[in-house]
């Protein structure tokens, strides 16, 4: 399925992957792909939010579940590159998901390559508790306005 | 901090809880990775981490001595 990402949306989910393990985590789910896409300008502008604006919303996520639960943290600061040869090769059934989705966007389209727009459509149609979806919701993005903007970009 | 409420941890949603487990392993990780350079500057061996953290030797060395090396 990979094999038929070319150009920017391969670049992205290369971006997905440094952000799975800036994360810690071992696996690349959808929120790690939605991180990257936002570092891609036209993405950021398209979405009125950018890589920046997400990554503090994620964070203020993880402070919140903390509190939650009692543990209060002033800040939750990203570990610095953890462990090295921990490589987060695979990706999270959501993740696959959202690459499936962004292959249909493409084909029924008809689009000959498959943009970074068309892998945006396909978060958006995670429901939660994907990790993407609640990442979305904790945004002050338009999904339903954003979608319509998106679906007349192509 | 207070002492730890249980009781808060139960009353939470299975979101918001496993969302702070996430969390709670970045932080543990966090402090994993700056205790261990700290004990190394301080000339703890491998073994004296390992056991400090209940594991062996060789699997601390394998997670944290490249980054000695690197340093």
């Amino acid at each position: 399925m990979f094999e038929r990402f070319a150009g920017e949306a391969r670049a992205v989910v290369e971006d997905a992957l440094t952000e799975a393990e800036r994360r810690g985590a071992v696996r690349i789910a959808s929120d790690h792909l939605l991180l990257a896409l936002l570092r891609n300008e036209e993405i950021a502008a398209a979405a009125g939010t950018d890589a920046a604006a997400v990554q503090m919303a994620a964070d203020q996520l993880d402070r919140d579940a903390l509190a939650a639960i009692g543990v209060s943290v002033s800040e939750v600061q990203l570990p610095p590159s953890t462990v090295k040869g921990k490589r987060a090769t695979r990706m999270t059934s959501g993740a696959k998901e959202v690459l499936k989705g962004t292959l249909g966007y493409a084909a029924a389209e008809k689009s000959p390559t498959i943009a970074p727009r068309h892998m945006l459509l396909a978060l958006l149609d995670r429901k939660e508790p994907d990790p993407a979806a609640v990442l979305l919701a904790a945004l002050p993005v338009d999904r339903g306005e954003l979608r319509e903007r998106l679906a007349r970009a192509a | 901090m207070n002492e730890f409420d249980m009781e808060r941890v139960r009353s939470a949603d299975p979101a918001t809880g496993l969302r702070a487990v996430g969390a709670l392993h970045r932080l543990a990780e966090r402090v994993e990775v700056e205790h261990v350079a700290k004990a190394r500057a301080a000339g703890w061996s491998w073994e004296d981490i390992g056991d400090a953290l209940g594991v062996t030797r060789q699997s601390v060395h394998a997670k944290h001595g490249k980054r000695e090396r690197n340093v």
